[in-house]
């Protein structure tokens, strides 16, 4: 059957009765329970629980529901589906978030850096200049058939 | 003429016998599949298959056919064209012989498993997928077989998909290839609409094909050959069992990226921007998954990122415009790369599933066979002289040192072939050497045929596989002929670089006592920060976003601001705006209202 109205997530509690009502309805501590806060988005009184996802909860205490790491009665988060251990991970890093961050981009960006340098100043193997024969294409470059070309020699024995 | 159609005709009985495992059981309740009789299949395939190799090998006949095109309706169809030249014809035995290796390999592992038949047909259907991909002269088909060896990698990752790491490990793979696939339908799009049609064939014109498509092609070898950038699922993939790992995930499926940009090399030949990114990325990839293995200490974890480095290679040989070579490396590493896998499968099924190095040694004396081979394909690996990896890697060292290329590249690359002797020598040190340190009654045994048999069959093919398909099959390109000695040996000097630092690495672990935390020991075991930082910041922003405006914004849009709410304050600033005109000033309403009449008066007079 269905549940009763009085079960069913309902409007923004006002009074301090309204909050211990939905509080008990919630299964949840007078101290505990905060709803969101009232701006037109329609959570009404349902619980700001702390965004934090199933990764972060125990995994060898005997849950009822295994997989979802969650008791029965227990308030789920407004995003349960968001934090369930196929998706987010909230849980604390060994390393700093700002410091991992910051790590990462001066390694991302040093290697962007070098890899500009390197394409400024790229390795080969060493070249001379071209040498071409008939004393450097005299007559191909327009040079006079009757006179002498200058000789042109490119190496020594 | 003949020998035309005996390659023709002994290439489609291979692909047919991979096939007949599939549909003989539909035909008939009698023919059901076992794993030997699939295992077998493949053995018959790879023997069928060396046919049109041998063929190829000694008259150099290579052919294109395109045989009936599959019609869905009269604009709609696929074609079967199939192209065998020497890249599909040479990687068909090889991936087939690599196959039949691991399957065999997988009838023991998976002995245990209850849907063991199910999990070979997996590895069958991702077998065929991956020959379509290779086989496919159309740009559509090689799709096909790129979503279907996707499909099936998500599929075997995700194999115990009672545990929650696995299917989060598919689902990486899965999205990662995605993204890459947007880069595939791009390039196809415009080859598609600029020269109308899918068949590959030679460039069209000798000036440069316009970035845009080749960059989508490198986006999809990015997302499916884990390049930097797309490359988290590799590791994450090591989830599925290690007969998957063996076959996609080292051999077949990741090196369909670089595959693609082979069969793809023409366009990308007249583009120097697209070389020298295939260059840089390949470098940076090289380099990253070398730095990411050093701090491993799961076994599979440093083969995953020793394959995602090598790939990185393939795509730097691909930069320099070589892609014979990338191709040769392919080969080669399929069965050094395959060997090692076994070889930790062996090891990890021995120790009761430990897959931690630290808890292994000594395993030289408890099993030998096993840990030969695993230093054979570790020797393979750094590029030993004359063994597979040899005839592949070096000839990559040397037409980098003698090319016109980016500098810090070709910097990149030496370090990450020093990176890779290093984590080679620190993984057999810790698990071939030393005292033991796993628990004493572990089932350590090599008694089983089905263990040893394919795994000294790929060692053999390491040793032997780099010289008979250099020795067969002549280079495209002209090598580099003469250059200084110090730089022919350059790889061999860079890879004793890299053992000597092992060496005194774990010189340095027996000596001092615990290691303290530095930033470049956690930049390395936390791969680079790369994983947390990417997943973390973008789905939870994807999700949050998605939430709100599922939940909310639609609601509060459509509901209020659409509806009654909407209405209502437009009225009310109408309403506000023309309240100020409403000052209720009689006298001076009835004086205006006189002034004018007077003044229309007078005119009108």
């Amino acid at each position: 059957s269905e549940m009763s109205k009085d079960l069913l997530p309902g409007p923004y509690p006002r009074t301090p009765e309204e909050r211990a009502a939905a509080a008990k309805k919630y299964n949840m501590r007078v101290e505990d329970y905060e709803p969101y806060p009232d701006d037109g988005f329609g959570y009404g009184d349902y619980p700001k629980l702390p965004d934090k996802s199933l990764h972060e909860r125990d995994p060898w205490y005997q849950w009822d529901q295994p997989d979802m790491r969650h008791n029965w009665g227990q308030p789920m988060h407004w995003d349960f589906d968001m934090y369930i251990r196929n998706r987010v991970d909230t849980s604390p890093t060994p390393v700093p978030w700002h410091i991992m961050r910051r790590h990462f981009l001066i390694f991302l960006s040093t290697m962007l850096i070098m890899f500009g340098l390197g394409g400024l100043y790229p390795s080969y193997r060493p070249v001379g200049p071209k040498q071409y024969p008939f004393n450097d294409l005299y007559l191909e470059r327009g040079g006079d058939p009757n006179k002498e070309p200058p000789v042109v020699t490119h190496y020594e024995i | 003429m003949e020998l035309a159609l005996l390659l023709n005709t002994s290439t489609l009985l291979t692909l047919t016998i991979i096939l007949t495992p599939i549909l003989l059981p539909l035909m008939s309740n009698k023919l059901q599949n076992t794993p030997t009789s699939i295992t077998h299949t493949v053995k018959i395939a790879f023997l069928m298959s060396l046919v049109p190799a041998t063929l190829f090998m000694y008259l150099g006949s290579e052919s294109i056919t395109s045989h009936l095109e599959w019609k869905f309706i009269s604009n709609f169809k696929i074609p079967l064209s199939f192209k065998m030249d020497q890249y599909s014809l040479m990687f068909l035995p090889i991936a087939l012989f690599v196959t039949w290796s691991i399957l065999q390999f997988a009838t023991w592992y998976m002995a245990t498993e209850p849907y063991i038949t199910k999990f070979f047909s997996y590895l069958l259907a991702f077998l065929i997928a991956m020959l379509m991909l290779t086989t496919a002269n159309n740009m559509f088909l090689l799709f096909i077989g790129w979503e279907g060896v996707g499909i099936m990698s998500f599929l075997l990752i995700g194999w115990w998909q009672g545990r929650a790491e696995a299917n989060t490990a598919a689902l990486q793979a899965v999205l990662y290839n995605r993204i890459g696939d947007i880069g595939l339908i791009l390039s196809l799009a415009w080859l598609a609409s600029t020269t109308n049609t899918w068949e590959i064939q030679q460039p069209l014109s000798p000036t440069q094909t316009p970035i845009l498509p080749l960059l989508g092609l490198i986006l999809a070898a990015t997302g499916k050959s884990a390049q930097f950038g797309l490359h988290p699922w590799l590791p994450a993939a090591m989830e599925g069992p290690t007969p998957v790992s063996a076959l996609l995930h080292s051999s077949t499926m990741v090196v369909a990226g670089i595959f693609l940009l082979i069969r793809t090399h023409p366009l990308l030949a007249n583009n120097p921007t697209a070389l020298t990114t295939c260059l840089c990325l390949g470098a940076l990839s090289t380099l990253f998954a070398a730095t990411c293995a050093l701090t491993q200490n799961d076994i599979k974890k440093i083969i995953a990122f020793s394959t995602s480095s090598q790939l990185g290679l393939m795509m730097v040989t691909i930069g320099l415009n070589l892609p014979q070579l990338a191709f040769l490396h392919i080969s080669t590493h399929a069965f050094f790369k395959a060997m090692l896998f076994l070889c930790s499968g062996s090891i990890i099924h021995c120790l009761n599933g430990e897959q931690d190095i630290r808890k292994m040694g000594s395993l030289q004396k408890m099993l030998p066979t096993t840990t030969s081979c695993l230093t054979i394909g570790n020797l393979a690996l750094m590029g030993t002289p004359f063994l597979a990896g040899f005839y592949s890697k070096d000839p990559i060292i040397e037409c980098l040192n003698t090319s016109y290329l980016n500098t810090w590249a070709l910097l990149l690359t030496l370090m990450a072939t020093s990176f890779t002797a290093t984590y080679s020598i620190r993984m057999t040190l810790l698990v071939q050497t030393g005292y033991t340190r796993m628990p004493s009654a572990s089932p350590t045994n090599e008694n089983n045929p089905a263990v040893t048999n394919p795994i000294t069959r790929l060692a053999l093919g390491s040793i032997m596989a780099g010289l008979l398909i250099t020795s067969f099959i002549l280079p495209t390109k002209t090598p580099p002929m003469t250059m200084p000695t110090l730089t022919k040996t350059t790889a061999i000097l860079v890879t004793i670089l890299g053992i000597m630092l092992a060496l005194e690495l774990s010189n340095m672990t027996h000596m001092l006592t615990h290691p303290k935390q530095n930033p470049l020991l956690n930049f390395s075991s936390s791969l680079g920060y790369f994983n947390p930082l990417t997943h973390r910041f973008t789905s939870t922003n994807l999700l949050h976003t998605g939430q709100k405006f599922a939940l909310h914004l639609i609601d509060l849009s459509w509901y209020k601001k659409m509806g009654p709410q909407g209405l209502a304050d437009l009225q009310l600033m109408a309403t506000k705006t023309s309240i100020t005109l409403h000052t209720g000033l009689i006298k001076a309403y009835l004086e205006s209202f006189a002034l004018s009449i007077l003044i229309t008066i007078l005119f009108l007079h």
